[in-house]
């Protein structure tokens, strides 16, 4: 009886869970394709998701300072999602937060390499 | 009647001060609205700026680009043509944001600028010195700069559009409280025309109720004269206020028998239809004390008692002469409470009748009867003071003299000289007289029948 009841809390504390947790926009294993939605359309891919955030939250300064840390990856590669953070960025001024996601480079000089783009500038490639 | 007028007045006036109110009210509404618009204008402009900026930002960076391919120095001129002009629009959002007083988005306008000054100087510059150090590094280093300067331009923008949406939001507003007023303004306007026209009704039925009454009491209260015997008789009345055609002045003639003939001429003090109603009471009060008793004297003393039990108001007094003529001998017995405008023509001379008594409703007193003969041709010339005080229009009185001047020069004929007479005091006064005048003219025929002077 102890173990039902145990089993039903974990259930029901997981179903919380997934309700409340906010969802990717993009799903892990899916082939996108990098392109920025600002004004310069390349875009960095970071070593770290923290960095990621840390870029999107600096001053001028600050994220020169952090520029070593990035790649930057022409507009229109190809990679694939290895994970995501929902929400994980907040962009200084925007309204919004947008998710942090995992890469792999599958094309291009920068093929094979693993690195942390904006949720915003990976776009989902279409299955014609 | 005097309060009808200013009744009517102060409606309009207060109609007009409605009407005003409504109008300058459009009209600071029409200003309030068309500021707010031309803001509205200059905020989308600065925001069409900010836009431009960008562009203008990313020309910079591609003919840079441009540059560091090709080595042209045409993308140099390119490049400093775009920096130029993204200073000009730079400034004009500047501009814009102090209008507004947008202080944070001024703050980002200048983080914008300093940003992409240093982009200028960190890596532009470096660029044009040393094209050979490559493309990688303008990209990767603009892009930071780039990210950066759209993170603020996007804050100045959303300032911005805040601003433009408050604005508009508030010509919204503004159009709507406009309708509210205007259609408050409507209402009140329809509501006091609605009024003004019920009162104007209204007022207009009261004049033509007063005019019946004034027009009945003309009737009643007119002055008129019955022929004698061997005798012409004219008369004129002259009121001062010139509509009614009544006032204070009587005459009267009343056959008293076959040759005696009662003539009267009183002036009752005031003016218009209140004193009219004295007249009335005058007149006949008079005729019956002179059916009774054939002397002018106890005629004006029995008046003078009736007149004080009857009308108790100290501040009415009346002149009044009362003559009885002998139509047949031209004996004239007369006397005189105060009223000193009378006169008798003879063939050579004018002669003034004196005053016998005080004025009637003063006090109790007793009056002198005097004699008067009019041989044939002679006429008696009875006024009230509108004759002798007919004043010019400087404001000077005609007096006895002029009077008397006047009759002597006028024409023979009895209804001719009162005509003549009246005509003068009207001419004098630019026909504006300042008191009412009644005038009674009697003139014996002369046995020839010729007429005189």
């Amino acid at each position: 009886m102890r173990s039902v009841m145990r089993a039903a809390l974990c259930a029901l504390l997981a179903v919380l869970c997934t309700a409340a947790a906010p969802a990717c926009r993009i799903q892990a294993s899916r082939t996108v394709v990098l392109y920025g939605i600002g004004d310069d359309p390349g875009v960095f891919l970071w070593d770290s998701r923290f960095r990621l955030r840390g870029y999107h939250a600096a001053s001028f300064d600050e994220a020169q300072a952090l520029l070593p840390h990035a790649l930057l990856v022409g507009p229109g590669t190809r990679a694939v999602v290895l994970s995501c953070y929902a929400n994980f960025v907040q962009p200084k001024y925007r309204l919004f937060p947008d998710d942090a996601v995992d890469v792999r480079i599958l094309a291009g000089a920068l093929r094979g390499r693993t690195g942390w783009v904006l949720g915003g500038d990976a776009r989902v490639l279409r299955r014609r | 009647m005097r309060a009808h007028a200013a009744g009517t007045v102060v409606f309009t006036a207060f109609l007009v001060l409605v009407l005003g109110l409504a109008v300058q009210g459009a009209f600071q509404t029409r200003a309030r609205i068309a500021d707010t618009f031309n803001r509205e204008a200059d905020v989308q402009r600065a925001q069409i700026d900010l836009q431009e900026m960008l562009r203008l930002q990313i020309d910079e960076e591609n003919f840079l680009r441009g540059f560091v391919l090709t080595r042209d120095p045409f993308y140099i001129q390119q490049y400093a043509i775009a920096a130029s002009q993204w200073v000009a629009k730079e400034t004009a959002v500047h501009d814009e944001l102090v209008t507004e007083h947008l202080d944070r988005a001024l703050q980002m306008l200048d983080q914008y600028d300093q940003v992409q000054n240093r982009w200028r100087e960190e890596i532009a510059l470096p660029l044009i010195s040393h094209p050979h150090s490559g493309v990688l590094t303008l990209d990767k280093k603009s892009k930071a700069f780039i990210d950066y300067e759209a993170q603020t331009a996007e804050a100045v923008r959303g300032a911005l559009v805040g601003t433009s949406e408050t604005l508009a939001r508030s010509t919204q507003d503004q159009i709507n409280r406009t309708s509210y007023v205007r259609a408050f303004w409507l209402l009140v306007f329809g509501l006091l025309a609605i009024l003004f026209n019920a009162y104007q009704s209204r007022l207009t039925r009261q004049l033509e109720e007063e005019r019946m009454i004034t027009g009945v009491l003309q009737q009643a209260f007119r002055s008129e004269h019955v022929p004698l015997p061997g005798c012409e008789v004219g008369s004129t009345y002259l009121s001062a206020t010139s509509r009614l055609r009544v006032g204070g002045d009587v005459f009267d003639v009343f056959r008293l028998s076959e040759e005696k003939a009662l003539l009267l001429v009183a002036d009752v003090s005031g003016k218009g239809v209140d004193a009219a109603v004295l007249t009335a009471f005058v007149r006949f009060s008079v005729r019956s004390i002179a059916l009774r008793d054939g002397d002018p004297a106890t005629i004006l003393a029995e008046f003078n008692q009736t007149f004080a039990k009857t009308v108790d108001n100290p501040s009415l007094f009346i002149t009044m002469i009362v003559g009885i003529l002998d139509c047949t001998s031209g004996s004239f017995t007369y006397a005189s409470a105060g009223h000193d405008s009378a006169y008798v023509r003879h063939a050579s001379h004018v002669e003034a009748l004196p005053v016998t008594g005080p004025l009637l409703g003063v006090m109790e007193a007793a009056y002198g009867t005097k004699f008067a003969t009019l041989s044939p041709g002679d006429t008696i010339v009875l006024a009230t003071d509108g004759l002798t005080e007919a004043r010019s229009r400087d404001g000077e009185l005609l007096g006895e003299r002029g009077a008397m001047d006047w009759i002597a020069s006028g024409p023979a004929g009895a209804q001719a000289l009162a005509d003549y007479l009246n005509e003068c005091v009207r001419r004098r006064s630019g026909n504006r007289p300042s008191d009412d005048l009644a005038l009674l003219v009697v003139r014996r025929e002369s046995e020839s029948g010729g007429e005189h002077a």
